[in-house]
């Protein structure tokens, strides 16, 4: 994992055209790896039936009835 | 004599409506509080003087010739700089957009000015309303009204700290990981972050579609009542908007918290809280309780799932609508702003589409397992002490200083990927003479359950009646 900020700003710079703007964009980008460990701990953890379904539905399915 | 300024929203529009005090006089009473505090709390991007005078001189001759009244009727009000008024500045708190103006009004504005409200300015704000603090390097930091070097909270630091600083009854901000909340809990206000759906968005500057919340903060959960009334419902200019009903928020406000089971996380809403902020729930909890309330402490579930994937819902859509500037003028944007939105670009879609095609899963998952036990939850708004503006400046702070910065919204980010209804009321005041903030959250469309628990709690306490340090 030593080269993922380099390999990061790479793809970054290649999908979008857009540089590091600063220290902390180059520090936060490097933190993604944080991002990938908490999915990875995710991974097999959730099954749902319903997936995907709707957010809205799924608002309206658990909604307050009356107060 | 009183303060005009003083008056809660419904009390002034009650005032004006009754022949008590003019709109003007309203007027001039924020005003003055505006020459007195604004200097150093720097809570305003634009006034506008001479248009708000115009309006309450309308708003007390429909009185004089007894016209028909809004609910709002001649009551003065700023809002945060990011909704659109036709042919007012909307900075949006950024260089970017200092001196546009758009070409339509938003629903929100526009069903208060039916009411009779009026808008008198634009109120300071987190650049495109991306921090959680109320640092902005192109307007200047906000500062709190309660002791000047600590954060106002943020994304809409100028509305928490001109409703706290009777510069305005109430203000509109938005909420997309807590930006209502968190300045209303650092400011010492009331302030309400709706159901995902339940106030149109349009006419407000957008920065996570699926996050994105309009909301007030007000003095009192009455107040906070009387707007979310107005605002609530479908709006045929927002698609996204719900047709659920509306119903009578301020008739909801009874008082009657019997059987009430109230749900205190004991696993991540807690972690890291400083011992003050606990006291001060405990405290608040003990209030709800003396009014027939049952508390239950549980553990809530699916909490790393909320946690991992609402951080990439959101990064990713601000990240997508940022790409042009981002591209073209990124040194235009306060260096955490650009900072925080660049690893936005390195998420691969999957992730993302797996954040936003569970979000409705998890949802009926935790709603199923948390209110079949308890109808609301409480939590403190933010876990610490307030931190100082200094402590939490990314632009010019130490490596290390973003994880200080973010610690500030963890506690209210849960409820934005989850779309549920939180409403934020001052609850005490730390070490430091900081407000502390009680988090209440319901089911989905739950806007009126929180409201009356959090009215309730104002029936019996009076920390939302103080007025703050930089009016002494």
């Amino acid at each position: 994992m030593d080269d993922f900020p380099t390999v990061t700003e790479a793809a970054i710079a290649r999908w979008f055209g857009i540089a590091p703007p600063n220290d902390p964009g180059r520090r936060l980008a490097a933190d993604l790896a944080h991002t990938i460990a908490a999915f990875e701990t995710l991974r097999g953890t959730l099954v749902f039936e319903d997936e995907p379904s709707s957010f809205e539905a799924a608002l309206q399915a658990t909604k307050e009835t009356g107060v | 004599m009183i303060d005009l300024a003083d008056l809660t929203l419904v009390d002034a529009a009650e005032a004006v409506r009754t022949g008590q005090a003019t709109s003007r006089q309203l007027l001039d009473a924020c005003w003055a509080n505006l020459d007195k505090a604004n200097p150093v709390l720097n809570a305003t991007i634009w006034l506008d003087r001479e248009r708000a005078e115009t309006d309450a001189k309308a708003a007390d001759q429909a009185v004089r010739d007894k016209k028909p009244l809004g609910k709002l009727h001649g009551v003065p009000m700023a809002h945060k700089d990011m909704y659109y008024q036709a042919g007012r500045l909307s900075t949006a708190g950024s260089a970017l957009r200092r001196d546009w103006r758009p070409g339509i009004t938003g629903t929100a504005v526009a069903r208060m000015a039916a009411e009779g409200a009026y808008v008198f300015g634009g109120l300071n704000m987190a650049e495109f309303a991306q921090n959680p603090t109320g640092h902005n390097k192109t307007f200047g930091d906000c500062h709190n009204p309660w002791n000047l070097p600590y954060i106002t909270g943020g994304s809409s630091s100028g509305s928490g700290a001109a409703v706290s600083a009777r510069m305005t009854y109430a203000a509109l901000g938005s909420d997309t990981g807590g930006s209502i909340r968190l300045p209303a809990a650092a400011c010492g206000v009331t302030g309400i972050k709706p159901t995902q759906s339940r106030v149109s968005r349009y006419g407000a500057m957008p920065l996570s579609f699926s996050h994105d919340n309009v909301g007030p903060l007000c003095r009192t959960a009455r107040d906070c009542a009387r707007i979310m009334s107005i605002i609530a419902g479908h709006d045929p200019m927002d698609p996204t908007s719900s047709g659920e009903p509306v119903p009578d928020y301020e008739a909801a406000l009874t008082g009657d918290l019997r059987g009430l089971r109230i749900g205190v996380p004991e696993t991540y809403f807690l972690e890291g809280a400083d011992a003050p902020v606990l006291a001060a729930m405990d405290a608040a909890l003990k209030v709800l309780e003396s009014r027939g309330a049952v508390v239950t402490r549980m553990t809530l579930p699916l909490m790393d799932a909320v946690a991992a994937y609402g951080g990439i819902v959101s990064r990713v859509e601000a990240a997508t609508i940022h790409a042009q500037w981002m591209r073209d003028d990124p040194q235009a944007y306060g260096k955490h702003i650009s900072g925080r939105m660049y690893p936005g670009y390195a998420i691969p879609a999957p992730y993302y589409v797996e954040s936003l095609s569970r979000r409705g899963p998890i949802l009926k998952a935790f709603a199923a397992e948390v209110f079949a036990k308890v109808d609301i939850l409480v939590t403190p708004t933010i876990p610490t002490c307030l931190p100082t503006l200094a402590e939490t400046d990314i632009d010019h702070g130490p490596p290390g200083t973003e994880h200080t910065f973010m610690a500030v919204s963890v506690n209210t980010r849960p409820f934005n990927y989850l779309g549920l209804p939180a409403v934020s009321v001052n609850c005490g005041f730390d070490p430091n003479g900081c407000p502390v903030g009680l988090q209440i959250a319901g089911r989905p469309f739950a806007e009126a359950r929180v409201l009356r628990v959090a009215d309730a709690y104002q029936r019996d306490t009076d920390w939302h009646t103080r007025r703050p340090r930089v009016l002494s």
